[in-house]
């Protein structure tokens, strides 16, 4: 079963206000898989460094595209690539609107974020999501991840709307 | 206080304190780590930053005797002086001290960081300098000037970030280093520029800045913030006769990898590679720490 369109269980969202571009998560994520980062920094001119990784895409076109059906999700709604079935087209690359998969020299297959599939197994979470400062990363059931997002915004807006001291 | 600048200097706006202590509490409770704070490890003599807080002094020399391996991770605790006359004024500090004592307000362990002011110099265009412009406004400042010898286009902090705090206040000037401070009964009352302009590539690959004669300025200050970079603090100096060849002239160590040459000595972060953002020094204390465990293995 491919699970092209799922149900995900576990949502990660990356919080640009919070995140500092300090390189924490693709850090963990490289030494956790053995020099290649999935989650990873680029400027974007200007110095404004901010991560990227994969979305995790509820109607995954990486999956839908995928010739072998090499790109699969699992029961917590993460996309991974099964090495076994891959024969390393990059169908998924040109289907994915983020650039996200990427060539493994070493494997010859489409490597990509698992949400760190081993770590969870042992009931952990991803080491992006773990070690990030700022909590900038969140991961969790989709609802709690939305109504942290929010929570968010509505704290800094309260902030500014609500300091002491402010206009009457 | 365990967390390094994380905790003692990124302002708490970018890494909120409790997030370390997180992290902290878990290195404690579920891995056992032992802490012992207040303590510096040394062999040879050097004033850092932050040594106020030192109630010990032990020897690495004896550490390494003690323990079956060693991982140096002392980081970047001096700041590098501007260079010009009056810089010793009262009024003067570099960005690390000004950010440092801002953190310890917080915490409640100084009570005032830092005396009401109204205008305020900073120089350089780094992550440090940035900071500490932005801190300056937040306590109040009037006025904020930061001043940099180079364009935005080179500024290590990034155009971003710049425009971000023109956005917020601060007068940017460019093209511009300090040439002395002005004193007043032992006082910083101003600062004295003088104009560059960019010239050929220099050796760190960015224009170089050249000097304008004549072309000297003034701008009044009762703050003056030196961030023109930090430098690395390794626990050894040059008169340690066991470790010095780890050093080179400069006292920053050289090593091929994370391990001292065949000791049971270990580096990493910004000790070993200047200064860098949190995730470089994470990957490297990560890489460390496995090497440390494959020597420990015998391995």
């Amino acid at each position: 079963m491919s699970k092209a369109v799922g149900n995900p269980m576990l949502l990660r969202w990356i919080d640009y206000n919070k995140c500092i571009g300090c390189g924490v998560c693709s850090a963990v994520c490289d030494f956790t898989h053995n020099g290649i980062p999935f989650i990873k920094l680029y400027d974007i001119g200007g110095g404004l460094i901010k991560p990227i990784s994969c979305f995790h895409c509820t109607k995954a076109p990486c999956i839908e595209v995928c010739p072998t059906k090499a790109m699969k999700r699992d029961d917590d709604g993460a996309v991974y690539v099964d090495e076994s079935r891959c024969i390393g087209c990059l169908a998924c690359l040109y289907a994915c609107p983020y650039g996200i998969p990427e060539l493994s020299t070493a494997t010859k297959t489409s490597i990509k974020c698992d949400l760190c599939k081993q770590l969870r197994g042992d009931g952990l979470e991803p080491a992006c999501v773990a070690m990030c400062p700022t909590k900038a990363i969140v991961m969790g059931m989709p609802q709690v991840v939305f109504d942290e997002a929010k929570k968010r915004a509505l704290t800094r807006i309260m902030k500014a709307v609500m300091s002491f001291g402010g206009p009457v | 206080m365990v967390g390094g600048l994380a905790v003692l200097a990124i302002p708490s706006y970018r890494i909120p304190y409790d997030n370390v202590v997180e992290g902290v509490e878990d290195l404690t409770k579920s891995f056992g780590v032992k802490l012992y704070l207040n303590t510096k490890v040394m062999c040879g003599e050097r004033h850092d930053e932050g040594d106020d807080f030192v109630k010990q002094v032990v020897d690495l020399r004896d550490i390494a005797k003690e323990y079956n391996a060693v991982i140096i991770t002392t980081g970047t605790w001096r700041s590098r002086k501007l260079g010009v006359s009056g810089e010793d004024a009262k009024g003067v500090v570099d960005a690390l001290t000004f950010l440092y004592r801002l953190r310890l307000a917080e915490y409640g362990l100084v009570k005032e960081p830092w005396p009401k002011v109204r205008k305020v110099i900073v120089v350089g265009a780094g992550l440090s300098a940035i900071d500490a412009a932005e801190e300056a406004l937040r306590l109040g400042a009037e006025e904020v000037y930061l001043v940099y010898r180079r364009t935005k286009k080179e500024a290590p902090a990034g155009e971003y970030y710049i425009n971000d705090l023109i956005a917020k206040g601060i007068k940017w000037i460019e093209l511009a280093a300090p040439t002395k401070i002005v004193v007043e009964n032992g006082f910083a009352k101003a600062v004295e520029f003088q104009r560059m302009r960019l010239g050929p590539p220099d050796k760190t690959g960015r224009p170089a800045p050249i000097p304008i004669p004549g072309s000297e300025f003034v701008i009044e200050a009762e703050l003056v913030i030196s961030a023109v970079g930090e430098v690395s603090t390794p626990p050894f100096t040059q008169e340690c006769a066991e470790l010095r060849q780890f050093l080179d002239e400069k006292g920053y160590i050289v090593s091929r990898g994370y391990r001292l040459g065949n000791t049971n000595m270990f580096v990493a972060g910004d000790v070993l590679t200047g200064p860098t953002k949190l995730g470089e020094a994470c990957r490297n204390g990560l890489y460390a720490a496995k090497d440390a465990e494959r020597f420990l293995r015998g391995v």
